[in-house]
């Protein structure tokens, strides 16, 4: 009874561990794009995925800082354990702590020390402090499974050697080496998939033109993981699982006689690992590379999905540059990145309010519009509205525009929407999805306030501060772009969200529909910008007259939905209902009741942003009386603080009687 | 004698410039962004931001659910070592394989696939509906952000544990079972103490890692809920307030300082290599 309790014990975490990879791989046959929705049996991702270039590129990068990171620290860590261990045992154990700090430190910390280092020196972010990160990290993974080994060999061998005229190096080779050998290769295997599993430190020390396939993935996740990173992960845990299998199961008539020994089957694990690795580098190494080979580069900065990608390889074709193409979330994100110079763009698409912060801060390189011609398909009126931002049309072109709005499910919202009220509207308590930006969340509040979105006034803010903490616990959850998978998924029934996603959600899902709320909202452009510490300009000007072409913008329409301020496009559409969509394009009564968003300087960045904090640190429960409310805040805050004192009083009493004991057995 | 030492000083010189150069810098760099403000003035105001209440209750927040996580963790963990120890499994490579195969799937996919499962009309809610039981969703809340730690850090847990535990001597427990001890005595008395370097390894393990993650409380919280771990990466990632993100991981180093220093007590003289 209790043996069958106990598999049953093993087999349900087994399952817990397991459940998510299968519903992984599941979805990599999955013929819709939404993760945990069955829609039919499909390998289209499979072959997708080998036509997906900035995947298969983020792939390769990963694979190659793996192989790089993995073989570097461990040749560094066995020297390093080697010369260690003759040490005098105090400094010995001051350099194990020294290394062991990136095992034991948080991930965040040492990633955001590893970019302050590399900001501090003036050192761009590149491949090679990606390098130097990973290298690092893996360090310790080494040294842990080396150090011991050396530790337990036998010196006697060594020293023998030596008496019979080996050289260090060759006793070195021919003893130590085959000695700790389970031991390197088990580091190697380690560091190599930690490496590979890494997201914070990567996140952190990234440089331009270089996604892992988990920076990759982070982006996505904000706005629907596309299917063939599925695939492309089972392909990986398929073929390791296979390998590991294989290595297990290989010498198994043999065991039955005589049991492995430690060492022997460490070996095989640490064996099977490298040989993995090895048919690895001979992918990587095999992996063609389909761009045209020059040296003509252009590192674009983008949102995510806003581009045809078929457009890219169109413009790399014809103009024979390689394109490095990028994306972001946010614009705040994106101008930390750039202000910093942390990374280095020619070509940058950030939205009104922020390409004004931009101009005003020296980050803009005036455009030279004799390289673009095709600027005049760009409506006039789009040209007059740029200048709210840029008052003399010296910086930008246009690429979309479009307002924010509310988006709703017909079958699950009864009322007549027309207004940001139903936003509050208690009836819809974790059904609304509400946007994560800071400029986009007080765009709701103070709209609905009767206040200007680009208020400075203190008081208005701290209105709608109120009003969103307030809003908070009927929200669902706070995204961006994932309103979309969500609503055509039914799994909420209010988002607000940009008007470029409503004809695309319509399509999927004809229950959804788009209004502009009659208090007014915001009305944005995106629009092309060089920056001033671009390294290619006239390749940026080329980039930005090609996304002008009619014939271009037309594509990029069709395949994103957002509408396109090129006069060529509309004439071009076929699609009626398109042209008559109040989303796509807002009549002048509508227009009259938006506001533009306006750079509110550095001390209203700082406010927005301040009250934004407290907005997401605020509790989401629903608080019926407010005095039960801070009473409840203060005990959390008072046991938390006894909690931790405790603790620390606790482990420091142990810590001397453990001492005060050790003394003693001396 | 010296030239030996100065030889394998040599020979020590790569490692060491490496460790200082990566390792000891950095943390400078994080210590001097943290102590100044945006003009490079000393100040104390990054540090002290914590006693604010936004920042100090996001900590709290974070170390609740860190050692909920830890404590769950363990609880899985024990028994389920145990166990393994006591099935006598000849390849322990197997088990090693076992928990560490899944880190081959990107863990933010991992994690993204949990969304998929809990989220409202998502894999178990659909799957509990056949049964009728319908609105079971704990999407968007503590408990899901819990459930997304405990299941990527549960492997670091685990494996200490299990290291540490087969390299018990049989006789040792047999020893103590003749002496007339009852199964719950030696397990208290005899497995636990034994035990005690892998749980502590363990524990830090799952521990550090959870009080300071970002992506989990992304994307199994829905932005509801910020962790302190949240609002370094939005200060310095979106404010661009390099100082204020600074200022608060020295706060959070405090925490990982105190767990070093507790696990420098147990490591000594141990196999260090138990996670592997």
């Amino acid at each position: 009874m209790a043996k069958y309790l106990k598999k049953i014990y093993i087999g349900l975490i087994i399952l817990f561990l397991y459940l998510p990879i299968g519903v992984l791989i599941v979805s990599s046959f999955n013929n819709t794009k939404v993760l945990g929705k069955w829609g039919g049996f499909t390998l289209d991702w499979y072959k997708n995925l080998f036509e997906n270039e900035a995947i298969l590129n983020s792939l390769k990068n990963t694979l190659l800082i793996a192989v790089l990171a993995a073989t570097i620290s461990t040749v560094l860590g066995v020297l390093g354990c080697v010369a260690i261990s003759k040490m005098k045992r105090s400094t010995k154990s001051v350099i194990n702590g020294v290394t062991n700090i990136p095992m034991l430190n948080a991930e965040i910390v040492t990633g955001l020390a590893f970019m302050l280092l590399f900001i501090g020196i003036g050192m761009k972010l590149t491949f090679n402090t990606l390098l130097i990160a990973h290298i690092t990290f893996c360090l310790p993974y080494v040294v842990l499974s080396v150090m011991p080994k050396i530790e337990q060999s036998d010196r006697s061998m060594y020293e023998a050697a030596r008496d019979l005229g080996a050289t260090p190096l060759q006793a070195f080779f021919k003893i130590t080496l085959p000695e700790i050998m389970p031991g390197v290769l088990s580091g190697f295997v380690m560091a190599f998939t930690m490496s590979i599993d890494d997201f914070v430190i990567t996140y952190f020390t990234r440089g331009s033109g270089i996604d892992t396939l988990s920076t990759k993935i982070y982006t996505e996740v904000k706005k629907g993981i596309k299917p063939e990173m599925y695939a492309l992960s089972t392909l990986l845990f398929v073929t390791v699982f296979i390998l590991m299998i294989l290595a297990n199961r290989a010498p198994s008539e043999k065991r039955e006689k005589k049991p492995m020994s430690r060492k022997k089957r460490i070996f095989t694990f640490a064996a099977s690992g490298v040989v993995a690795v090895l048919i690895i580098i001979a992918f990587i190494f095999s992996m063609k590379d389909n761009s045209p080979t020059s040296n003509k580069e252009l590192y674009v900065y983008n949102w995510g999905e806003y581009i045809d990608p078929e457009v890219i390889k169109m413009f790399e074709e014809e103009t024979g540059y390689k394109v490095y193409y990028e994306e972001f979330e946010t614009n705040e994100d994106m101008y930390t990145i750039v202000d910093r110079g942390a990374r280095i763009y020619d070509v940058i698409c950030p939205s009104d309010y922020m390409i004004a912060k931009m101009i005003e801060n020296g980050l803009l390189a005036e455009i030279n519009y004799e390289n673009i011609p095709n600027i005049s398909y760009i409506g006039e009126e789009y040209m007059e509205l740029s200048k709210g931002f840029d008052p003399e049309n010296k910086y930008s072109v246009p690429y979309c525009y479009g307002t924010v709005g509310i988006m709703y499910n017909t079958t699950m919202v009864d009322d007549v929407v027309d207004s940001w009220d139903i936003l509050f509207d208690e009836k819809y308590a974790g059904n609304i999805l509400m946007q994560a930006s800071v400029r986009d969340a007080f765009c709701v509040a103070l709209s609905e306030l009767g206040y200007s979105i680009n208020s400075l006034n203190e008081d208005e803010i701290k209105e709608a501060t109120e009003l969103l903490i307030k809003q908070k616990p009927l929200v669902q959850a706070y995204v961006v772009d994932q309103v979309r998978d969500k609503m055509i998924d039914n799994r909420a029934a209010i988002g607000v969200i940009y008007s470029g996603e409503a004809e695309y959600m319509r399509e999927e899902n004809p229950d959804l529909e788009y209004v502009v709320p009659k208090e007014g909202t915001n009305f944005w452009v995106d629009s092309w910008v060089i920056p001033s510490n671009a390294e290619n300009k006239e390749a940026a000007e080329e980039w930005i007259n090609f996304m002008c072409r009619p014939e271009i913008a037309l594509l990029n329409f069709e395949y994103i939905l957002y509408a396109s301020p090129n006069t060529g496009v509309k004439e071009l559409i076929e699609d009626e209902e398109l042209l008559n969509s109040q989303a796509l394009y807002p009549s002048d009564e509508v227009l009259a009741r938006c506001e533009v968003y306006e750079y509110l300087g550095e001390d209203g960045d700082a406010m927005y942003d301040k009250y934004w904090t407290e907005v997401g640190a605020a509790s989401s429960e629903l608080a019926d009386e407010e005095e039960e409310d801070t009473g409840m805040g203060r005990m959390f805050v008072i046991l938390n603080i006894v909690g931790i004192v405790l603790v620390l009083v606790l482990l420091i009493v142990w810590n001397i009687r453990e001492g005060i004991k050790e003394r003693k057995r001396k | 004698m010296s030239r030996k030492r100065l030889k394998n000083t040599l020979v020590a010189g790569p490692y060491l410039v490496w460790i200082i150069g990566f390792i000891v810098i950095p943390l400078m760099f994080v210590l001097y962004y943290g102590l100044t403000d945006g003009d490079g003035k000393f100040t104390l105001d990054n540090v002290r931001a914590i006693s604010e209440p936004i920042y100090y209750e996001a900590l709290f927040l974070s170390l609740d659910l860190a050692l909920v996580c830890t404590i769950i963790c363990f609880l899985l963990a024990f028994p389920l070592a145990l166990i393994l120890r006591n099935m006598k499994i000849t390849n322990k490579g197997f088990i090693v394989f076992l928990f560490i195969l899944p880190m081959w799937m990107n863990f933010l996919l991992r994690t993204y696939a949990w969304q998929a499962i809990l989220d409202i009309n998502g894999v178990l809610d659909t799957f509990l509906g056949f049964f009728g039981i319908e609105g079971f969703s704990i999407i968007n809340t503590p408990a899901a952000i819990v459930l997304g730690m405990v299941y990527d850090f549960l492997p670091f847990m685990v494996l200490p544990i299990y290291n540490t535990m087969i390299k018990i001597d049989d006789n040792v427990i047999n020893a103590a079972r003749d002496l007339g001890a009852s199964y719950s005595q030696t397990l208290m008395k005899i497995i636990l103490p034994l035990s005690m370097p892998g749980i502590v390894s363990g524990v830090i393990m799952v521990f550090v890692p959870s009080l300071t993650t970002f992506a989990i409380s992304d994307i199994l919280g829905g932005g509801k809920m910020l962790l302190i771990g949240n609002i370094i990466e939005s200060k310095v990632k979106r404010a661009g307030n390099m100082n204020l993100g600074a200022g608060l991981s020295l706060i959070l180093m405090i925490f990982i300082v105190v767990n070093m220093l507790f696990q420098a007590r147990y490591s000594k003289g141990e196999d260090k290599s138990s996670l592997i």
